[in-house]
């Protein structure tokens, strides 16, 4: 393994993608020592300001300094890319290592209900969860690792059906292995690489719906600053400040372009026969 | 054909029935009883509306009864009215008291909503294939590096800020493209040219953000697809036999490579009806996605369960279209091969 990582830093869309996401983490993770203004302070006389020497990135209807909003909103995308996904993912293992490992009627139990879950428009999925409950950031988090854990169970599945035929899985079960060791100890970790792909690919849409339901409103609330909700500003005052609108964008690009680098770069180098599916 | 298609329908049934029972565990999701959450959101629900809410998904009844009717209920596309909108129906239209007609709310956003992804697709298929069979043809040289760039900002670039750019862009700074609704005000007065090019000015920045990320998605895997296919033996065989490469490559090898796509464009159509809310609420226009982003900001539950339940179904349709489209170009799936 050790020698793999050191083979995936040779890889440029896998090295540029670390680049970027490990630069947003760390202003992330700094966000509370870089950030110069309070992200929540209202300053009435400094509203919508262009971006300046005090203000690199402007500020916004309220007098709120917008880099310092960035920075913490950071944090926002950040946090809830990552716990929606580990959700999606452990559910994922979970339904995709029995889907796999019992076959019979546990597979086929399984399978209908990733198609069903399929063929509801995810989007519309979760706006109707989120108006039955609250939106909130935790709210978020679970609705959207609810929704997206079809695609890992699959490929989970898939993983132990083929792993079932090999030698030394049928070794271990002729030693008499239990069900739990066969799954976690000798199947999943042979499993782990196409998973990672797929975590990492994960985030990437999550965090591009995250930032689209704080957009419409549905998703984190103000005055907790999101990328997405910075631009629901930005999308008011779009004619008088660019900046508002412009910068928040870059970042999601930014971030969604790193994590997808990452994760494609990743399947090129860990897992070189599945490199035409996404 | 016909025992596959029988074949494929009868699998349809177990997925609506999976449908019916996850749109009806959301509705049991609101903390307490949903009459109760609606009426601390909605500030128009009277007494009287929570009382038809409560008739309508029967809440006073046993919980396995109320899945019955709600399932009955499903089968006769009975969705009831709306809260929101002076007690319009949510699906199709019936006659009030006086005999006058009033629409349904899907019955008038579902055709604006089926043009736009309609030519979405049209886009995407018509953009995607040449930019797919470039990409290959051109492998890992110049034209298939920067299209490999597109496709990765393609993919990254989220929808509304476009969206937004392209508004401000094309509408404030330079007045080229109108920037929201499907009509101008003064629709009704052009000749009939004038009123298409009205609407497909209207459309084309909306068409353009709800197209872009599957054009990316499709161009990729055209390349992919185009890739596979060219180091098979066959298209070895055709150039053996002296074929033209243009002949290789359009006519051997990008309609083998082409085949999965009706696929894969089936298993787009969800993501599609899901972006339009965002596409919508945006450019303002009365489809789908914007009854459905409205609908759940006033909480306004038939209307969300309806469109929930038509998105579906429509989903499934697209998948069925596909699937007998794909039966239909390949004789190995419907004779069982594959």
């Amino acid at each position: 393994m050790p020698n793999k990582w050191r083979q995936a830093l040779r890889n440029p869309l896998a090295l540029s993608g670390f680049i970027i996401i490990f630069g947003i983490l760390l202003l992330a993770i700094l966000a509370p020592f870089i950030a110069p203004y309070d992200a929540n302070a209202i300053d009435v006389k400094a509203i919508l300001l262009p971006p300046s020497l005090q203000h690199p990135m402007g500020t916004d209807g309220l007098g709120r300094d917008v880099f310092s909003r960035m920075l913490f909103g950071a944090r926002i995308s950040l946090l809830v890319g990552i716990v929606a996904v580990g959700i999606a993912t452990s559910i994922g293992i979970f339904l995709g290592a029995i889907s796999g490992y019992y076959r019979g009627w546990v597979d086929v139990v399984i399978m209908r209900l990733v198609d069903v879950m399929l063929s509801i428009p995810t989007f519309f999925l979760i706006l109707a969860v989120i108006a039955f409950l609250t939106p909130s950031i935790w709210n978020i988090m679970i609705v959207i690792g609810l929704t997206s854990w079809m695609g890992v169970t699959r490929l989970v599945r898939a993983e132990f059906l083929s792993l079932r035929g090999r030698e030394f899985v049928m070794a271990s079960e002729t030693l008499g292995a239990r069900d739990f060791r066969m799954i976690f100890i000798h199947m999943l970790p042979n499993s782990l690489t196409p998973i990672m792909v797929s975590f990492v690919l994960g985030v990437a849409s999550a965090v591009l719906v995250e930032s689209g339901l704080s957009f419409l409103g549905l998703g984190v609330q103000a005055p907790q600053a999101s990328w997405g909700n910075i631009l629901t500003d930005g999308k008011e005052y779009i004619q008088f400040a660019w900046w508002l609108s412009l910068f928040p964008g870059v970042a999601i690009l930014l971030t969604v372009l790193g994590y997808n680098l990452l994760g494609e770069g990743l399947r090129d180098v860990l897992d070189p026969r599945a490199n035409n599916t996404r | 054909m016909i025992r596959y298609l029988l074949k494929r329908l009868f699998w349809m049934v177990p997925l609506l029935v999976g449908i019916s029972l996850i749109s009806f565990l959301i509705m049991h999701l609101a903390p307490g009883d949903i009459t109760n959450s609606e009426a601390s959101f909605n500030p128009k629900a009277s007494e009287e509306s929570r009382q038809k809410l409560r008739e309508l998904y029967n809440l006073d009844k046993p919980i396995i009864v109320q899945y019955g009717l709600w399932l009955k209920r499903m089968v006769k596309l009975d969705f009831g009215t709306s809260f929101a909108s002076h007690q319009k129906p949510v699906f199709w239209q019936t006659k009030d008291a006086e005999g006058n007609v009033i629409k349904g709310m899907i019955q008038e956003a579902l055709p604006i909503t089926l043009l736009i992804n309609v030519l979405s697709l049209g886009l995407i298929i018509f953009a995607a294939v040449p930019l797919g069979v470039v990409s290959a043809i051109t492998q890992n040289r110049p034209p298939d590096r920067a299209i490999t760039l597109f496709v990765f900002i393609g993919f990254a670039i989220p929808g509304f800020w476009l969206a937004l750019m392209l508004m401000y862009w094309t509408g404030v700074v330079h007045d080229w493209l109108p920037i929201s609704g499907i009509h101008s005000l003064n629709h009704d007065k052009m000749s009939a040219w004038g009123q298409l090019w009205d609407t497909l000015t209207h459309l084309a920045l909306p068409v353009f953000i709800s197209g872009l990320s599957g054009l990316a998605g499709i161009s990729l895997f055209i390349r992919n697809g185009m890739l596979d296919v060219l180091h098979q033996d066959y298209i070895t065989t055709a150039r053996a036999k002296g074929l033209s490469e243009n002949t290789v490559v359009y006519r051997h090898a990008l309609r083998n490579a082409m085949l999965p796509l009706i696929t894969i464009l089936g298993l787009a159509i969800p993501g599609l009806i899901g972006g339009s809310v965002i596409a919508e609420s945006i450019f303002a226009i009365p489809g789908m996605g914007k009854l459905f982003y409205d609908a759940v900001l006033m909480r306004d539950f038939p209307v969300i369960m309806g469109i929930l339940t038509i998105g579906s179904a429509l989903t499934l349709l697209g998948n069925l279209i596909a699937d007998i489209a794909y039966a239909w170009a390949d004789p190995r799936v419907r004779r069982g091969v594959m």
